[in-house]
């Protein structure tokens, strides 16, 4: 009893104070990483797009697969962890009362690593000897710096996702049958699948360095593949959860409405906890090893978790309506019109999920067999996922920034800072829809992914590829555009913007909502749930190849 | 009540020759998978038929055990390698199956999975993963084929199936065991 008074207390004075120094400084340092990276990692998309439009000979110590393999890396590993993890840990922070002493000290320690990790990992990259793009598939090999980088990393994240564990678990045992609080439900699916979803990686990266020593002579390719995937499309995911719980929690806040049913919302956590990991077979689909009938049964394994995906978006406009209709909007779809246009924390975010509806058809085509023979391995996936994560992702990463930063930094965002993220939203958008959209559509015309430019001797057809790189080459430019002004934005409100408070925006439920039931909070069953589809999933193809396997493949160096 | 609808369709869906015949073209997935599917719409089905027919459960199930005990000689008689050949080859076997599993399993489940004492339930959690350990050695491990109509890669995956699901039963106990449900939620 006299936990929980002190821990009421600790909430209230929480609330009342904000974050507390100690906690603010991981959640800054965390996106002062990821912004950096961005930039960096803009910059070599920006290259990267001019090379391909063929406007641009970069020199021959950056070739094209060098500065591919580091804007991944940036941006796929860097970026969207470090933002996770301190947009994460300052809403943990927030909702249960302050981080314990130990999962601060955590959080620091998972930071070197990551930090160290990523360093080691960098060094051969920018020394030419891991060309092997972020998804590293063997055969090729990169040198085993690189792999012992990665693992590092991984390490970083399991130090994260136990600190945040161990902080739930804290809450929990000190507010007996209260449920946790929303913005940390969220937090618990993305660290589970955080450290669920790294597993398979960590033993596909222990399984590569002695190969990449030499000391075992060959690898099983196909093993590797099913690893990297089991961990590569629960890390698109993750990121997708990370953007939805923004939509969730605060959305409705910034627009001055509230939450609509914390059930669903914790169902559609749950679900895609549960169902998350198995969906990377949707991107072996046209790999050999697997029988046609398995692949055809992960179709509707895939197809799964885009059921989610609809609630999320009739919560979502559920919330926009009535808000919109309390403020007095009207007609059927007139009360769009008393929605915040001008508050970047809401437009960012909004573009963002609009430019899910084509990204998630998109994703339905890829996964669905006969029409990903159409796309595989063309520009349509980059499209693809650079309207997913470029736009669906980082936009809503973007507009939390907008509050996130100035709360950690105990200062405010000013009517001009304001002004620029409504600037930098559009140039965003336009930046991205001409770049994703030409993607996805020479990609249809045939062009290849991850490919230096050619003209192929001037076949007629690689030619006519070339307007379409040139839209890429435009957006790409944009893009750099937004990314320099985002960055300043970030760093403005972190060092310079006006001291001042600015409140964690988190919505409230309903008045008239429905009790949430208890069973939402039964955690260890979800995993048990999860880890139970995730082995009837794979126990198929692995067996097969293990039992059956081939001779194995020596390491190949093809750049 | 529309739930119910959904579940029947479901049902249906899974009878339709194209769809059992995929699933039943896999060793795993007609036992670890169609099974499941046909014991979990008996599971659905089952609160409907306990408001229609409440007497008869009352009186054949009073205090769960006979149901318990009804759904695991099914479940059992289900894994043998001979009940899945017989369900491949002989029509009425296959329709025993469709019949067997939502009835004769998945409804007496749901019935007596509220009437029972959590020490039977824990047992019953215990009981299948002993059952699944074994089945996944004999699998795994039978160096002839136990099945006619599967290759012995499809008994040997099988086999890992059985010992990942156990393993995945015994995380569930010990989870039950270190966190008191009752108390922390």
């Amino acid at each position: 009893m006299e936990a929980l008074k002190s821990y009421d207390w600790k909430d209230k004075a929480n609330k009342a104070l904000g974050i507390s120094q100690e906690d603010a400084r991981i959640t800054k340092s965390y996106l002062s990483v990821a912004f950096i990276a961005i930039l960096f990692g803009g910059l070599l998309g920006l290259l990267q797009g001019m090379n391909r439009a063929g406007i641009l000979e970069l020199p021959v110590w950056a070739n094209y697969y060098k500065v591919l393999t580091a804007h991944g890396l940036l941006l796929v590993v860097v970026l969207s962890a470090f933002f996770t993890i301190g947009y994460f840990y300052a809403g943990l922070s927030h909702t249960l009362g302050g981080l314990l002493p130990k999962v601060r000290k955590m959080a620091w320690i998972g930071f070197w690593m990551k930090i160290f990790g990523f360093v080691l990992a960098v060094i051969p990259v920018l020394q030419g000897d891991a060309s092997v793009m972020y998804t590293f598939y063997p055969p090729m090999a990169a040198a085993p710096m690189f792999y012992i980088g990665l693992v590092f990393i991984v390490l970083g994240v399991w130090m994260l996702a136990f600190g945040a564990f161990i902080n739930v678990a804290n809450w929990r045992k000190n507010h007996k049958g209260q449920h946790i609080p929303i913005f940390s439900f969220f937090a618990t699916g993305v660290f589970v699948l955080l450290f669920f979803g790294s597993l398979p990686v960590a033993i596909e990266v222990f399984y590569i360095i002695p190969w990449a020593f030499g000391w075992i002579e060959t690898i099983n390719v196909m093993v590797s593949r099913t690893l990297f995937w089991a961990f590569g499309h629960t890390l698109v995911n993750i990121w997708y959860l990370t953007a939805i719980s923004a939509w969730y929690v605060f959305i409705p806040k910034i627009i001055g409405g509230k939450r609509w049913s914390d059930l669903l919302t914790r169902v559609v956590v749950i679900a895609l906890v549960i169902m998350n990991i198995t969906g990377g077979f949707h991107h072996q689909i046209v790999d050999p090893g697997i029988s046609e009938s398995v692949k055809y049964m992960h179709v509707f394994m895939s197809l799964a978790i885009g059921f989610p995906s609809l609630m999320t978006a009739y919560a979502m406009f559920a919330v926009f309506e009535k808000t919109a209709r309390k403020k007095g909007g009207k007609g059927l779809v007139g009360w769009y019109k008393k929605m915040p246009w001008g508050d970047v924390r809401f437009l960012a975010p909004f573009i963002a999920m609009a430019a899910f509806i084509p990204a998630g058809a998109g994703g339905i085509v890829q996964s669905t067999n006969q029409l990903n023979q159409v796309v595989h391995n063309s520009m349509w996936v980059v499209g693809h996922f650079h309207l997913t994560l470029g736009m669906t992702v980082v936009m809503t990463f973007f507009g939390v920034s907008y509050w996130l930063v100035p709360y950690v930094s105990g200062r405010v965002l000013t009517p001009k800072i304001n002004k620029l993220g409504i600037i930098q939203t559009i140039v965003w958008t336009v930046g991205m829809v001409l770049m994703s959209g030409a993607m996805h559509w020479v990609g249809l015309l045939g062009s290849p992914r991850r490919t230096s430019y050619s003209t192929y001797f001037d076949n007629a057809t690689a030619l006519s590829w070339d307007p379409y790189l040139f839209f890429l080459a435009i957006g790409g430019t944009l893009l750099m555009i937004g990314v320099l002004l985002q960055v300043y934005a970030v760093f403005y409100m972190m060092f310079f913007a006006p001291k001042g408070e600015t409140e964690f925006p988190m919505a409230e439920e309903e008045e008239d909502a429905t009790p949430t039931p208890m069973w939402t909070e039964r955690w260890g069953l979800w995993i048990v749930l999860m880890l139970t589809l995730v082995s009837m999933a794979y126990v198929i193809p692995l067996v097969d190849f293990i039992v059956n396997a081939p001779p194995g493949s020596p390491p190949f160096k093809t750049w | 009540m529309k739930g119910i609808y959904y579940v029947v369709i479901l049902y249906i869906f899974l009878m339709l020759p194209p769809v059992a015949n995929l699933m039943e073209s896999v060793m795993i997935i007609h036992m670890h998978m169609q099974m499941t599917l046909f014991a979990a719409i008996g599971f659905l089905l089952a609160p409907g038929m306990i408001r229609k027919f409440p007497r008869f459960f009352e009186e054949w199930n009073p205090n769960g055990i006979p149901g318990l005990l009804l759904f695991v000689l099914v479940i059992v008689y289900w894994t043998l390698p001979r009940s899945m050949d017989e369900a491949l080859n002989l029509w009425y076997i296959e329709l025993f199956k469709f019949i067997s599993l939502p009835f004769l399993a998945g409804v007496p489940l749901r019935d007596s999975w509220k009437k029972l004492k959590s020490s039977w339930k824990n047992g019953l959690i215990i009981f299948f993963t002993l059952l699944f350990i074994v089945m996944g050695w004999l699998y795994i491990w039978s160096p002839n084929q136990l099945c006619n109509n599967y290759l012995l890669i499809d008994q040997i995956t099988l086999g890992w199936g059985f010992l990942l699901t156990a393993v995945c039963m015994i995380i569930y106990l010990a989870y039950s065991y270190i966190t008191d449900l009752a108390e922390n939620i």
